[in-house]
């Protein structure tokens, strides 16, 4: 039965879209559409009036560095039929650029929020203030895979220096108070 | 000479035993609080501590003049009750300056403290604080009601507004009056939940919600003040109800047992009970306990 | 006689006992170390034996519970409270993210050394510490009010530039007031 319906879907969308690449093998209990990004406000209305899914479970964003592509994840969920839709698309890396959809689903806002701070993604039409979480930020999007945390990290802040040589916190206390550390924990120092 | 010499010194001897009394009350509450909670809490001393650190901090930060109305019309308050209330009787180290109709001045002076907090608290700006302010204020709205008919109701059943009219009353007729005047007392000691402002009436001090409401720009010297004026005044309160509906008191030593045992009826029910919200408590004062007020007003009447 | 040293030492000590004997904790939990604050306040590891209770704002409390990582959008409010907490003050770092950073030692938002912004009287290492080591955390600081060497504040009025310099590099946009003590 879910095999149908899930092929029944497949052409639905297929009708309708005629560009949509469909990546199903049927051993998952999902489906996937990989589109172009100017046909996906249309895309996830159709999917949202007509076809049932009407929850949007998750939207989130992959960098995939060497191809040079952003790539735009939304996850649909149909209460009905229990069946979840993937709907992914590719921005170009150095000026990614995307519509405004959040008069489809309202958190869309926040997640487009969280994209154009952390990954950089342009939407034109988002009216929402350019801060979310990171405060008086000045640097590259941090959550890109070119941006090297830990070197940003050793130059903006202040270390205790000791870190590297890795002791053993409770062998160096004891040891150096004098006490002893009973056998049965003995096991858990390196 | 003599008498104004007995006077000013047992003024004093009355200002310290209240404080003394009052903190270990305060220290016993934490202590059976903590008992009843399974665990072993502060030791009785320790409102005496946390005063003595709190007069011992540094710097000051205050807001200007208005701000130190607040804690100190609360201790002026206190003070002066204390000062009405006749602690031991027949004794001349604790005088009382009483005088005819003193019931009635002590009504309202009771009411004074929390007015001049809320002047202090207006000056410091914190909307915490007049949050905090309006809410005791209403509250005490609601348990001045049955408060105030139940001592109608006690003076017009004995013809006379003095305490120490009351006390003789006692003495003559050698029952209590929390016996003869039965309404009268439930209603007052009801009344009396809400003035100790513990829980289930504690949304005026509410922790976490307001930030401690009056006290939250006060700190150091000015809660110290706030701290010992209410100890002071709780003190006040129950001392002014053994005289009222138990008879007095003529040595220390009966006077700490009465007080300790009234004191027990606000702490265990504390203990049992989750806040209400102001219109709720002021729904209950006007409930119940009014109810009761009416009925001693209606028995004295009557009777 | 009123004046002299001797004299002072006595005020000092009955001072110091006081201080160590009623600890009043703001109720701010920075990071996520503040987890175990709840346990060590309630029923079963009583903190209030030892006079530790909590207090609600920063006017009324004594110390301050840096529990866990600071983010900078977290340390500006931090210094602010600080600033407006009443002479003597201590804090106390809670957690290995005070000392040299802990978990998060190569985030880009995390400051890694405490003491650089504000000065820090105790540590208390573990991720989370458990109850027992925050109370012999209590306990370490009441030892060093008796002697006499909890003097965070004095230290922070003294070098107030310096401290105010490290903040400033990390806290880019800097809405406090000056302050002149």
């Amino acid at each position: 039965m879910m095999k149908e319906l899930k092929e029944h879907i497949i052409r639905r969308v297929k009708a309708n879209f005629t560009e949509a690449e469909e990546n199903n093998d049927f051993t998952y209990d999902r489906l996937d559409f990989t589109v172009k990004k100017e046909v996906v406000p249309s895309l996830l209305l159709f999917l949202k009036e007509e076809m049932g899914f009407k929850h949007l479970s998750h939207a989130s964003c992959v960098d995939w560095l060497e191809e040079g592509e952003l790539e735009l994840v939304f996850i649909l969920w149909s209460p009905k039929d229990k069946i979840k839709v993937f709907v992914r698309t590719r921005l170009d890396r150095d000026n990614p650029v995307m519509d405004n959809m959040d008069n489809i689903w309202p958190q869309l806002h926040t997640y487009e929020r969280e994209f154009r701070e952390m990954f950089g993604v342009q939407f034109t039409g988002l009216e929402a203030p350019d801060e979310f979480i990171l405060e008086d930020w000045q640097g590259p999007p941090p959550f890109r895979r070119d941006f090297d945390t830990a070197a940003y990290a050793e130059k903006t802040f202040w270390h205790r220096p000791g870190r590297e040589d890795a002791q053993d916190v409770r062998e160096t206390i004891a040891y150096r108070d004098g006490e002893d550390i009973p056998d049965f924990a003995k096991k858990y120092s390196r | 000479m003599e008498e104004v010499l007995y006077n000013v010194l047992g003024a004093i001897a009355t200002f310290l035993v209240a404080f003394v009394v009052g903190m270990t009350y305060g220290g016993l509450n934490r202590k059976i609080t903590a008992r009843v909670q399974n665990r072993k809490g502060p030791p009785f001393y320790q409102n005496f501590i946390d005063t003595l650190k709190l007069a011992s901090k540094k710097s000051a930060i205050h807001h200007g003049v208005m701000q130190h109305f607040g804690p100190a019309f609360l201790m002026v308050t206190s003070v002066m009750s204390l000062l009405i209330v006749p602690v031991l009787t027949h004794n001349q180290w604790f005088p009382n300056l009483n005088f005819h109709g003193d019931l009635i001045f002590l009504l309202y002076i009771m009411v004074f403290g929390p007015l001049g907090m809320a002047l202090g608290a207006g000056q410091t700006g914190n909307p915490n604080s007049a949050i905090g302010i309006t809410r005791g204020l209403s509250q005490m709205v609601g348990y001045e009601i049955p408060w105030v008919l139940a001592l109608v109701a006690l003076m017009i059943q004995y013809h006379t507004t003095s305490i120490v009219g009351l006390m003789a009353v006692q003495a003559q007729s050698g029952t209590w009056l929390m016996f003869s005047s039965p309404f009268a007392f439930i209603a007052a000691v009801m009344a009396m939940l809400g003035m100790f402002s513990y829980s289930p009436f504690d949304v005026v001090i509410a922790p976490a919600e307001i930030a401690s409401g009056p006290a939250s720009e006060n700190g150091g010297k000015y809660l110290f003040t706030m701290m010992s004026s209410g100890s002071v005044f709780a003190f006040v309160k129950l001392t002014l109800y053994v005289d009222l509906f138990m008879g007095g008191a003529d040595n220390i030593v009966i006077l700490l047992v009465k007080t300790f045992a009234l004191y027990m009826i606000p702490v265990l029910y504390s203990l049992t009970t989750v806040r209400y919200r102001t219109e709720q408590s002021i729904r209950w004062f006007w409930g119940w306990p009014s109810f009761f007020g009416l009925l001693a007003i209606l028995q004295a009447v009557i009777f | 006689m009123i004046n002299d040293k001797n004299s002072q030492k006595i005020v000092d000590i009955i001072q110091n006992w006081a201080r160590k004997h009623s600890i009043w904790v703001l109720g701010y939990g920075t990071g996520c170390g503040s987890i175990e604050i709840p346990p060590t306040m309630t029923s079963r590891y009583d903190a209030e034996r030892l006079g530790v209770r909590g207090a609600a704002t920063p006017r009324q409390a004594d110390v301050l519970l840096i529990t866990g990582y600071l983010t900078t959008k977290t340390l500006k409010r931090v210094i602010r409270v600080y600033e407006q907490m009443q002479d003597p003050k201590y804090v106390i770092g809670f957690g290995s993210c005070t000392i040299n950073g802990g978990m998060y030692y190569d985030s880009y938002n995390t400051i890694k050394v405490l003491d650089k912004y504000l000065p820090v009287d105790v540590y208390i290492n573990g991720c989370m510490p458990r109850p027992e080591a925050v109370l012999s955390g209590f306990g370490q600081l009441q030892k060093r009010i008796a002697e006499g060497r909890a003097d965070g504040a004095k230290q922070y009025k003294e070098n107030l530039e310096w401290y105010r310099a490290n903040q400033k590099k990390i806290i880019p946009n800097w809405v406090m007031p000056e302050y002149n003590w």
